[in-house]
């Protein structure tokens, strides 16, 4: 048996953007860009701002034309209709039409796929549950927070019941229960056998979400792999809380304590896992309290500010949620 | 075709939620208050004097559409990012076009016919027989309109708005006095014919499209010149927007 190909193959893909006033001066955006994501997985694109994640997207969606190199997704060419036929997309700061209501929206997306009118109706419905849009089916996205307005680009990326998913920076925008429920339905995506590719910068969302992870810098990828293949998943050292200590009966402690800092009255401890028996006792005798111990693995954060330093020229970074 | 029609609609259903038919309320109020003075006066010519205000009209109201959400028509999609959905779903660049396109003649179509009811309505209301002449002259202006979005639309996707906004409307006033070009030749000493010639070809002529003065004077005007007319906007139109359609293909949507 033919092995499936992989939901989206990059070969060697290139893009610059003409900028200035003659536009005549050339900014790399995407530079030999090689990637494959196979099928059922959650795929995150990470990097930067600015380090080429929607370019990418905007080019495997045909909106863009690649420099040199090429990509198929689920198969065919990149453009191909028959890929669109089962293809969802989540643009980036998306913007539907003024004038127009969710449902009415979605209906227009139904017809574009072909639906029936039946199919579309129920579908639409359908969708705007799950994004929590129910209330406001018939409210004009003018009056749309920008939050109301991503939870509509999500349901429009899902009218097709897509085998692949593309979302540029799916939780922008949203609120804690929207994140939560953007979460859930990625993982029911997947969980019906969908792929889903998604870029985000907030590392805390491809770390609970991702199968596999590609990480973007200046239009180049720096790594790929399944998350515990990039991050080493060995507990890097035990976090321990005390209280009661000053600074100079730290200084006393064994030699294992790495690092410390105060939070208020408290003090945070970095500890080498094999001598934390050594120091809660050392704590104690010096009249100490130990809170809590916690073991701390490397997360992406750690890995990214470890890999990358400090940003290349034209990015900006931001860590965390 | 079902995905044209999609784009069709939306497109009109904009246009009718953004207040593109307003202008039938000024349409109405020219034929109402026109209607009254000219009932009061009761001159022998009133019923010419509508119908050439009505026409006008219509033609006007009808050129300022066709030119400026023709210019906006496309670009403001992609200003906006508003096709990016649509695109990446099976709808492909030229049914986008082509669905913008009918979507707008169709606007045109129920802004016109609107307009001509309401020209019959205020003659018949004077009791000025309805001449169906008057449609020759309806339709001709209708296929103009076609030709205007046409070359809007082309120029609203190879320039920016405000540069598209200003040469269509020098397109248009530019074939609205073809005959002042003809004569480009006793301007210009050195124009070669050829240049000339080009020059009547590329721009658009709507003088064809102007039978107002034949149809409120009584000039016959045949089937023949009507089909004359509208084999000369379907070329036009059609190679226009065939333009328009390989600009499209090409742009890059950022
Ligand atoms: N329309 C454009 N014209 C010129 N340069 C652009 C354009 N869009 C993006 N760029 C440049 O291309 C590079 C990549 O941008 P891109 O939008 O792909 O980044 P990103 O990873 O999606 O960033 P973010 O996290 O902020 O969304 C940046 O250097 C940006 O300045
Ligand atoms: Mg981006």
């Amino acid at each position: 048996m033919v092995e499936a190909p992989p939901a989206v193959d990059i070969r060697g893909l290139s893009k610059s953007y003409r900028i200035g006033h003659l536009r005549a001066q050339r900014r790399q955006a995407v530079h030999d860009l090689s990637l494959r994501v196979p099928r059922g997985v959650v795929f995150g694109c990470l990097g930067p701002n600015g380090s080429g994640k929607s370019t990418t997207l905007k080019l495997l969606l045909g909106l863009l034309f690649p420099d040199s190199g090429s990509a198929t997704i689920l198969g065919q060419p990149i453009g191909a209709r028959a890929a669109r036929q089962s293809l969802g997309y989540l643009p980036e700061n998306p913007y539907f039409y003024d004038y127009l209501t969710p449902n009415e929206y979605l209906d227009y997306a139904g017809r574009l796929f072909g639906l029936p009118p039946g199919a579309r109706k129920d579908r639409t419905r359908e969708l705007l549950d799950l994004v929590g849009l129910a209330e406001a089916a018939d409210v004009h996205l003018r009056r749309f927070s920008k939050g109301m307005l991503q939870r509509l680009g999500v349901a429009q990326a899902l009218v097709n019941r897509p085998e692949l998913v593309f979302l540029d920076e799916p939780m922008s925008g949203l609120d804690p229960l929207g994140r939560r429920s953007v979460r859930e339905i990625i993982l029911r995506l997947k969980a019906e056998g969908s792929t889903v590719f998604f870029s985000t910068h907030i590392l805390a969302d491809a770390e609970t979400l991702c199968d596999e992870v590609a990480l973007l810098r200046g239009g180049s990828l720096v790594a790929k792999g399944r998350l515990d293949q990039i991050l080493s998943l060995d507990v890097t050292h035990m976090e321990v809380l005390v209280s009661g200590l000053g600074p100079q009966e730290v200084s006393g402690l064994p030699a294992g304590v790495e690092t410390f800092r105060a939070m208020g009255e408290r003090l945070v401890l970095h500890v080498p896992e094999k001598e934390l028996g050594d120091v809660v006792v050392a704590v104690e005798q010096r009249g100490g309290r130990v809170l809590s111990v916690q073991p701390v693995r490397q997360s992406l954060e750690d890995y990214f500010f470890a890999e990358m330093g400090h940003p290349a020229k034209g990015e900006t970074w931001t860590a965390g949620a | 075709m079902r995905r044209v029609a999609a784009v069709a609609r939306n497109t009109f259903r904009e246009s009718v939620r953004e207040r593109v038919l307003y202008n039938l309320l000024f349409f109405a109020v020219i034929m109402t208050v026109s209607g009254l003075l000219l009932g009061e006066l009761s001159i022998r010519q009133d019923a010419k004097i509508i119908k050439d205000l009505g026409l006008a009209a219509m033609d006007l109201f009808g050129t300022l559409i066709a030119l400026f959400v023709g210019v906006g028509l496309v670009s403001k999609e992609i200003e906006r990012r508003s096709l990016h959905p649509l695109l990446a779903k099976p709808l492909s660049r030229d049914e986008f076009l082509l669905g913008k396109f009918a979507g707008l003649g169709f606007t045109l179509l129920v802004n016109v016919g609107l307009m001509t009811g309401g020209l019959y309505a205020t003659l018949l209301a004077l009791r000025r027989g309805a001449d169906p002449a008057l449609l020759k002259a309806v339709f001709a202006i209708y296929l103009a309109l076609l030709v205007t979005v046409a070359l809007a639309l082309l120029l609203s996707i190879l320039t920016s708005t405000a540069v598209a906004s200003v040469s269509t409307l020098c397109l248009v006033i530019a074939g609205r006095y073809s005959d002042v070009i003809l004569n480009l030749g006793d301007v210009v000493p050195g124009m070669p014919a050829w240049a000339l010639r080009a020059v009547m070809i590329l721009i658009p002529n709507f003088r064809n499209f102007d039978l107002k003065d034949r149809v409120v004077y009584g000039d016959p005007v045949t089937f023949g010149d009507l089909g004359w007319i509208t084999a000369y906007a379907a070329a036009y139109t059609g190679t226009v927007i065939t333009l328009a359609v390989i600009a499209f293909r090409r742009r890059e949507l950022t």
